[in-house]
């Protein structure tokens, strides 16, 4: 399969052939594909163990107010001053961290779903 | 959680069970020593066009260690170098050969046959776009005035409990969805027309602007890599993306009710 090792020649983009995290994979293998039926759907233990990092954006008082602190936290001269050109550098900081985000809560993948 | 395998039919309880990785037609199917979870052989169970990818577990349970899950998920890839696969979901068993036929490749014969033939030719390409924290809250700033009087009235260290936050943080809020509306509607618009059929992901995830997979022809993949590249450019320093493919249609393949 020649396309499978043919990424894009961009610096924009990179398709990977495969995901490069176990939560990429949790969501492709637990969450679809084929289900024959609940007689035949077994017994799978261990994946009440993996939780994915992802934040779900629920409307409270707590997002809100982290939603305020995140934007007063923004160094705007900065941004302002370098541009658009120094955020495409990644410069802008820590702006593409997940781990930086303004939500909390965690969502946990459970099994035992028939 | 716990389940136990199904009831064996009249045979007596043995140690073994078989683990169903996905089904492929039975003319591209082919045994993969050593590939399956625990190490064992991955074997083909055959019906008709059909095979069935199939290793021997334990019966009882099925562990779902990492190793596990990205087995289930490299067996599936290495069968569909050699031709379609119909993904199963992860961690279904029977009881043995016989009930793989009996049970799934015969009543759903049909079916299966005909999602090999409807899939035959296409990949799946999964893409997940991201804002730049920084920069999506920057441009609510910039281009909201009440958003930038509002920072601008509870700045610095004495803002903690400022009764304008929550009013701040509610607008700033509102303003990342618009924006994410916006331009998801915009991805998909450039996406849409190279898919034949594509899947989101419905949960709002922070800062994401989408995740969806796409069933893409596999001579149409590279128009659709200009077309994401495009819309990457156009927003670069903004949004960032994740992209994977070609993987098996693990996001297109679905069974009717019934067929038992």
């Amino acid at each position: 399969m020649a396309i499978a090792t043919q990424g894009t020649a961009s610096n924009y983009l990179q398709r990977a052939p495969s995901p490069s995290g176990l939560a990429d994979v949790v969501d492709l293998i637990l969450d679809k594909g084929l289900v024959i039926d609940a007689y035949i759907r077994i017994a799978v233990i261990g994946i009440e163990l993996i939780t994915i990092d992802a934040r779900i954006v629920i409307a409270s008082v707590d997002t809100y107010l982290r939603f305020a602190e995140a934007v007063n936290r923004l160094d705007l001269t900065q941004t302002e001053a370098a541009g658009l050109a120094e955020l495409r550098d990644g410069g802008g900081g820590n702006g593409g961290d997940k781990a930086q985000g303004v939500f909390e809560g965690m969502k946990e993948k459970v099994s035992g779903r028939d | 959680m716990t389940v136990q395998t199904p009831p064996r039919r009249g045979a007596d309880v043995s140690a073994t069970a078989l683990y169903c990785y996905g089904v492929t037609a039975a003319d591209t199917a082919s045994p993969l020593p050593g590939a399956g979870l625990g190490g064992a052989s991955v074997e083909v169970a055959r019906f008709g066009e059909l095979a069935a990818l199939t290793s021997a577990v334990s019966a009882g349970t099925v562990r779902a260690r990492r190793r596990d899950l990205l087995t289930h998920f490299d067996v599936l890839g290495t069968a569909f170098e050699a031709g379609t696969v119909l993904p199963l979901r992860f961690g279904i068993v029977f009881a043995d050969e016989r009930a793989v036929v009996e049970e799934f490749l015969r009543p759903r014969q049909d079916e299966l046959v005909g999602l090999l033939r409807e899939l035959a030719g296409h990949v799946e390409l999964r893409v997940t776009a991201h804002y730049r924290e920084e920069a999506i809250l920057a441009e609510a700033v910039r281009e909201s005035p009440r958003i930038a009087q509002l920072r601008a009235a509870t700045r610095g260290g004495a803002a903690a409990g400022h009764p304008a936050l929550l009013e701040l943080g509610e607008l700033v809020a509102a303003e990342v969805q618009r924006r994410t509306a916006q331009d998801a509607s915009a991805l998909l618009e450039r996406l849409r027309p190279l898919a034949r059929r594509h899947e989101l992901d419905q949960e709002p995830i922070e800062y994401q602007v989408l995740r969806a997979s796409f069933l893409v022809e596999r001579d149409r993949v590279a128009r659709f890599d200009a077309a994401l590249e495009e819309f990457a450019r156009d927003n670069a320093g903004r949004i960032d993306f994740k992209y994977v493919g070609p993987l098996p249609p693990h996001s297109f393949v679905s069974l009717g009710d019934g067929g038992r």
